[in-house]
This record gives C-alpha cells, sequence and structure tokens, in this order.
C-alpha cells in the first residue's frame, strides 16, 4: 500500500493506493496543520482502505504542513502533487487552478504531464478559501452555502478589493446599502475569479483548464471562473483529494523505481 | 597564504554583521565612514577623500519611523536605509551619497535632509542618454561635484593622485570579482548560494584593497581544490538576492548559483574600465558602457538576451528572477525578460521577496516547487 498525505492550511486529507495503483482509501478531515487532525484522518483512511500502518510500504507528505510531519519516506510539493494527482484521473489539461485553504496556484502543465510553470498568490488571503471563508462569516452563512446563495444572484455587486480585510469592509457596506446576500456572495465569488485570472495570464494559462483544492466543491466559483477565463473550468474527480492522491502515486512510483 | 575556509568564514562574518565591521574597520584604519546608497555610487572618490565607503542596501529591521517619508509601496531596501539613518543605526556615518537612480532614491535624496539632518547627503544624477559624449562629461562634472562636497565634509583637499590611486584600487577589485564569480561557478558546494553572496557582500563593509587581497587568496585556493557539481544550477537576477533565508533553501533544494545580474554584485562589477582617459573618465565610461543594467536607460534592453548567454555559458538549469518588493524598475522589466525566457524555452522562477520576510514556507514551496520540475 502508498500512502500520500496532503496537510493543507485548513483540512487534512489521505489517499491510499494499492498494488494496482487503485485507490483503496480516501478520507478527509476539516483540521489543518498544527492539529491532530491528520491523525484523525490517517485512521479513516486506514479503515476504509482495510489496512494497518504495518501494510505501508511508502508515504510521500504535501501540502503547507509538509515540512513538519516526520511519519513520511519524503516530501514534495503540493504544486507537483496536484498535477500528479490530475494526471492520475486522466484529466486532459494543460492548466490545472488550485485553491486552497491558504493558497491560490495556477500550474501550467506541459506536453508530456509535467508541470512546466506556475504561480502562487502572495502570503495575503486574496484569492483563497480563507477569503470566502470571511465572505461567508460577514454574510452570516455556511462555506457550504455560498454556492446555492450566489447562483440565486440576480444582479452584479462588484466586491472591488483584492484584499480580504478591505473586502470584508465592502461586503458590510454593500449589505448595508440593501444589496442582498445573494449578489453579495457572487460578486465575492467574482473577485476571488479575477484575482486567479491575473494569475492564470501570468503563467500564460490554457485550455483545458482543471480545478483542484476544496474550493473546486463551490459550483459557483467554477461558473465564475470559467466566465472569467472565458473557457470551461472543470473540476476533477475528488478535488479536495488531488494532493493527497498525487502525493500516493509519487510513493507509489518511488517506491518502484528504488526497487529496480 | 591562509586557509580559504578561514577566509571565507572571515568575509562572510563580516557580511552577516555589518554594524560590528564597520566599527572593527573604522578602529583598525583609524578612518571615518561614509554611506553610499545603491546604485553605481562613485565610491572610488569616497576612498580617495580618505574614508571607508559602507555599501547601503537596507537590513533586517521593523519599519516604524520611515512611514513618515515614504509610503508602503515604496522600495524596502531604501526603507530600511531610512529607517536605519532614523533609528540612530548610522549615526557614525560623516555624510551619504544618494545617486537619483530611480523615482524613490530621487525623493529619498530630499528626505534625507529632512530625517537625517545630522548626516549630510550628496546627490548625484546620470544622465539618461549615458553613451554620448556629453553624457561622459556630465559625469564627470557630476563626480567632480561630489568630489567637492566631500571636500566640504572631510575639510581635506582630494587630488587627482589621490583619485587615480583610489580608483586603480576598484578596478583591481573589479577585476578580482569578476574572476571570483567565474571560479566560483566551478565549486558552487564550497561556495554555495549564501556563502557566495555574503562573500561579495563584504566588500561594502571593509577597506577594498584588504578585501581585494582577500578574495585572491581565496580564488587561488579553489583553484587548487577539484572542481564540484551542484545537483542544480540557476543563473539570478535582480536588485539582490536576499533575505538570506532563501539562499539557504536554495542549498537545501539543492540549487547553486552559477552566474548573476544582481545590482549587489555582477552589475557592480562586470563592465571593464575603457583603457584611456583619466579616473573620473574611466568611471563615467563604466556607466556609459554598463549592459543589460535594469536601472541605466538601454532602449535595446540587453537584459534578457545576456541572461540567456550566461545561462547557456554555465549550462545552468534555471534562471531566478528576484523581485525586490517594490522596485519599479526590475518590475517593468520582468514582462519582457519572461517573455525572452519563455521564448528561449528556459525555466523561470519569480521570487517577491522583501528583506523583513518573516515566515518563509511559501517562498519555500515555490523553490522546492522549481526544483522539482528542473
Amino acid at each position: 500500500m502508498f500512502v500520500g498525505i496532503d496537510i493543507g492550511s485548513s483540512s487534512s486529507k489521505v489517499a491510499i493506493l494499492n498494488e494496482n495503483k487503485e485507490l483503496v482509501g480516501l478520507a478527509v478531515e476539516n483540521l489543518g496543520t498544527g492539529t491532530n487532525g491528520i491523525q484523525i484522518v490517517l485512521d479513516k483512511a486506514f479503515t476504509q482502505a482495510g489496512v494497518t500502518p504495518e501494510d505501508i510500504k511508502y508515504t510521500v507528505v504535501t501540502g503547507y504542513g509538509r515540512m513538519t510531519y516526520e511519519g513520511a519516506d519524503t516530501q514534495i510539493t503540493e504544486i507537483s502533487c496536484h498535477a500528479k494527482g490530475t494526471a492520475f484521473f486522466n484529466c486532459d489539461a494543460k492548466t490545472i487552478i488550485d485553491i486552497g485553504g491558504q493558497d491560490a496556484k495556477v500550474i501550467k502543465i506541459d506536453a508530456a504531464g509535467n508541470v512546466s510553470n506556475f504561480n502562487m498568490n502572495e502570503k495575503c488571503a486574496a484569492g483563497t478559501g480563507r477569503f470566502l471563508e470571511v465572505m461567508a462569516r460577514v454574510l452570516d452563512c455556511k462555506l457550504g452555502d455560498l454556492s446555492d446563495l450566489a447562483k440565486a444572484s440576480k444582479k452584479d455587486v462588484s466586491i472591488s478589493s483584492v484584499c480580504t480585510v478591505f473586502a470584508e469592509s465592502e461586503v458590510i457596506s454593500c449589505l448595508s446599502a440593501g444589496e442582498s446576500i445573494s449578489d453579495v456572495a457572487k460578486g465575492a465569488h467574482r473577485a476571488v475569479a479575477r484575482r486567479v485570472a491575473g494569475m492564470y495570464n501570468r503563467v500564460s494559462g490554457e485550455p483545458p483548464v482543471v480545478m483542484t483544492g476544496g474550493v473546486a466543491l463551490n459550483a459557483d466559483m467554477i461558473t465564475c471562473l470559467s466566465d472569467e477565463l472565458k473557457t470551461t473550468v472543470t473540476p476533477v474527480s475528488h478535488p479536495q483529494l488531488a494532493g493527497a492522491v498525487g502525493a500516493a502515486v509519487f510513493a507509489y512510483e518511488k517506491y518502484h523505481k528504488a526497487k529496480k | 597564504m591562509a586557509d580559504y575556509k578561514a577566509l571565507i568564514a572571515q568575509l562572510t562574518a563580516v557580511a552577516a554583521t555589518p554594524g560590528k565591521s564597520v566599527a572593527a574597520v573604522i578602529k583598525e584604519t583609524g578612518k571615518e565612514a561614509f554611506g553610499c546608497f545603491p546604485l553605481h555610487t562613485p565610491e572610488e572618490l569616497v576612498y580617495a577623500a580618505g574614508y571607508i565607503p559602507v555599501g547601503m542596501w537596507g537590513g533586517r529591521t521593523e519599519i516604524k519611523l520611515a512611514d513618515k517619508y515614504l509610503q508602503g509601496f515604496c522600495c524596502t531596501i531604501i526603507k530600511a536605509n531610512i529607517e536605519m539613518g532614523l533609528n540612530g543605526t548610522y549615526k557614525d556615518l560623516k555624510g551619504v551619497i544618494i545617486p537619483c537612480i530611480c523615482d524613490t532614491l530621487k525623493c529619498v535624496s530630499e528626505d534625507w535632509i529632512y530625517a537625517c539632518p545630522q548626516i549630510p547627503v550628496i546627490p548625484i544624477a546620470y544622465p539618461m542618454q549615458r553613451k554620448i559624449d556629453g553624457a561622459i562629461e556630465y559625469m564627470v562634472e557630476e563626480f567632480r561635484h561630489v568630489q567637492a562636497k566631500l571636500e566640504e565634509i572631510s575639510g581635506r583637499k582630494i587630488t587627482d593622485e589621490q583619485i587615480e590611486a583610489a580608483f586603480a584600487i576598484y578596478e583591481d577589485y573589479r577585476q578580482a570579482m569578476r574572476e571570483f564569480v567565474e571560479v566560483a561557478a566551478d565549486y558552487p558546494l564550497t561556495i554555495d548560494a549564501k556563502t557566495r553572496h555574503l562573500i561579495i557582500k563584504a566588500a561594502y563593509f571593509m577597506d577594498k584593497a584588504k578585501y581585494t587581497a582577500i578574495v585572491k587568496d581565496i580564488i587561488a585556493e579553489l583553484k587548487q581544490l577539484p572542481k564540484e557539481e551542484a545537483k542544480i544550477k540557476v543563473v539570478v537576477s535582480g536588485l539582490v538576492s536576499e533575505p538570506v533565508e532563501v539562499l539557504d533553501i536554495l542549498t537545501e533544494n539543492g540549487i547553486a548559483i552559477v552566474a548573476d545580474d544582481l545590482s549587489q554584485a555582477s552589475r557592480k562589477f562586470r563592465t571593464p574600465a575603457r583603457a584611456e582617459g583619466t579616473a573620473l573618465e574611466k568611471m563615467a565610461g563604466i556607466i556609459a558602457d554598463q549592459k543589460g543594467d535594469t536601472f541605466l536607460y538601454e532602449p535595446e534592453k540587453y537584459k534578457g538576451s545576456m541572461l540567456i548567454d550566461q545561462y547557456k555559458a554555465k549550462k545552468a538549469d534555471g534562471i531566478i528572477y528576484f523581485q525586490m518588493k517594490f522596485c519599479d524598475p526590475e518590475e517593468f522589466d520582468f514582462p519582457i525578460v519572461k517573455k525572452e525566457m519563455e521564448e528561449a524555452g528556459i525555466p523561470l522562477l519569480y521570487l517577491e521577496v522583501d528583506q523583513q520576510i518573516d515566515s518563509f514556507e511559501q517562498l519555500r514551496t515555490r523553490i522546492q516547487s522549481f526544483a522539482e520540475i528542473l
């Protein structure tokens, strides 16, 4: 068995591959680096796969918490792992958009399926899942409800600021001015999409475009990104787990390469 | 000849603790220190005036006082200089020279008068059309103006012989540094990214003649060693390759710097002086002849093609563009360089950095990802 662990800023993910390179375990826990989320999610995935730690031949860790996790054989960045995970799902992608809790990344893939270029946000939360978490709190809704709310939007409300803190003030002003929660939610999605579009242009992104990371679970965000990039953006299977799956594929490959 | 490891340790220690190093050189030589802002500052004149020229390349400090003079989006190196002028770090400097070479520096040459009135400032302006004959004449006049101000501040006359002697010492330094960066590329494990940076930076806090002698000894000693091979070789471009923690991350990922296009490093010493003319004319000639420098007007924009040449010559694996926040001239150049690198199929990593970074995890991910691509 081969384990891929993705320790993000707000969630931990595990993927397990068997000897036939088939996914036999997939688990997510909404607790990120610095918490016991990784142990919880490992237990979940092991139970799902029906394996014990003794069955594991190789482990690769990725994500924001990769440097501090000591239980892996090696660590690889989430940029390489998301590309590998996307390839595993047989996506014919030339560009991957990965929006997680703390980072937004645009990854360009070459003809051989390797990462040829990438761009990621600076340390501010603009254009990330954290931005949407803050917006959900201000709009007094659950993060998972943002998509349905935004889909009901009937009017364009522009959230112009790319800074999460300023955007929060801007959203409060919009609500005070009587704008609907749905319209403001849509405006927040568009603000993230514009930010990501800038990164997409910077790496000279090109279609087909797929999306990974937890924010890909937000259907309206996919719509806004498609509108902004003027191409269809498709979420990969298990988008939140793409990094962990990629790490598991690396674990599989590294183990077999070492055996040769 | 001393052990090369001890010589390297000596220089890296100088660069790692500039304040202590400058105090030591003042004590050792009996000379006073004179500050030299970036870039293309006529250090030779400061040296000829009997001062120790001290490079002012910012540093780690908490920006509190400088906000009174500079907006949040100004070059972080220059902002740190103002902060350190205000908080007393530069109290021992007898004056500063500020070249008005970018928008921020133009403003700072005025700001300094009010921010640090106890430290006299000598501004110097360079011509945009630097290759015409009149530009040489103009620059010589500017140097004469700086000379006069230095004489006024020091109370000492600077003779042409002293300027010629100082220029010879600096030419010797520049030649030694050109050789050093070539030789260092053959020893990327001994001279890793941080060591390379600190050795080059030490020149800003020492007597140049003494520094050059040490560098020559290091070169001679290195040449005796078997050549080394780095896992990944890169060429770096930008204003400076700081903070040094980033260089440690390069080394952790097996990345060595085999050539540079940095203002703090090769742009300072890569252009040979002309054979003819006085020292001041030769100093002007170096600025006129400099190619591919972000801060000197050049409609042909040789920077990208020069980087490609360095990449090929050193058989490098990629190029890293150090973008110091918020250096406009470097930012303006980036789209041009990026396009040229894409056309040439050269991997390029854009690293936005500033000297006050506390958290390096995002930069670590970028650098590691770049290494994984290569």
